[in-house]
């Protein structure tokens, strides 16, 4: 799991740019080249697509294949599945400790009012 | 924007819950073995998760029994990881004697791609088992270690 949560860290970070979620929206339903990515961007320079699709290659959001010169590049789902399911299960289990601790400790405060209003 | 969105009733009041929510002691009972927290706006929301998870943000919105919003993220070595580029929200909303816990994480990376995210079916299902009260899965978290 700590791996997990390195490779979620290695992902969070990677799409904190909005560009790099620009690009892995292109690519996540279609194989792109590096060129057609760069040709949606009027605004950025090719070599800073292809730093982030290098970023997002080392994040393994995205997998690269080769085609003669080419490169290719597609949205690797899983990785981004395992971030959500890593987060749902990062809350949905601290959440049910809080309960069982909250639960508890409400159970110890009716104890110590109860006695009051019984008879004694 | 996509948001993750967590919800549990529990048998205890917002009074008993609260402190839970913001006093380090307490917070460590049920998520980390450190807690630095200074719940007012601008303070600061640390706890080590794990032994050497540090997730890190700082206090938002602070309204006693109802609700702390805060930022989060985690921080790596050499890598301060956008502490500050998701938000959590934790809100309580009584019902008589019970409380409903609601958190909801917002400002994920995969916002950008939620319509396309086939994943999400996968937490969307899991969401409405443990909504509708069914047994929510084993705690998987590197706490454990």
């Amino acid at each position: 799991m700590i791996t997990n949560l390195i490779r979620v860290d290695a992902a969070l970070k990677a799409l904190a740019e909005p560009r790099r979620r620009q690009i892995l929206r292109l690519v996540w339903s279609q194989e792109l080249p590096a060129t057609g990515i760069a040709d949606r961007f009027r605004d950025v320079t090719r070599p800073a697509i292809s730093q982030h699709l290098a970023v997002l290659k080392d994040a393994n959001l995205v997998t690269e294949r080769r085609d003669g010169t080419r490169r290719l590049y597609r949205a690797n789902t899983r990785t981004v599945a395992e971030l959500r399911a890593f987060l749902d299960d990062y809350w949905t289990s601290g959440l049910e400790r809080l309960r069982d601790v909250a639960e508890a400790e409400e159970a110890r405060k009716q104890t110590r009012t109860q006695p009051k209003k019984g008879s004694t | 924007m996509a948001e993750l969105v967590r919800e549990i009733m529990i048998d205890a009041t917002p009074e008993t819950i609260w402190p839970f929510l913001t006093e380090p002691a307490k917070h460590v009972e049920w998520m980390g073995t450190v807690a630095e927290l200074d719940p007012r706006p601008g303070g600061v929301y640390r706890v080590l998760v794990g032994g050497q998870n540090q997730s890190a943000g700082e206090y938002i919105e602070v309204v006693p029994m109802e609700k702390v919003v805060f930022t989060f993220g985690w921080e790596k070595e050499g890598n301060a990881i956008l502490p500050g580029s998701t938000t959590v929200e934790i809100s309580l909303h009584r019902e008589g004697d019970k409380t409903r816990v609601r958190l909801t994480h917002r400002g994920l990376p995969d916002d950008a791609i939620s319509d396309h995210t086939r994943g999400w079916d996968h937490y969307v299902g899991r969401l409405s088992v443990a909504a509708s009260g069914g047994q929510p899965g084993r705690d998987t978290l590197p706490e454990s270690h």
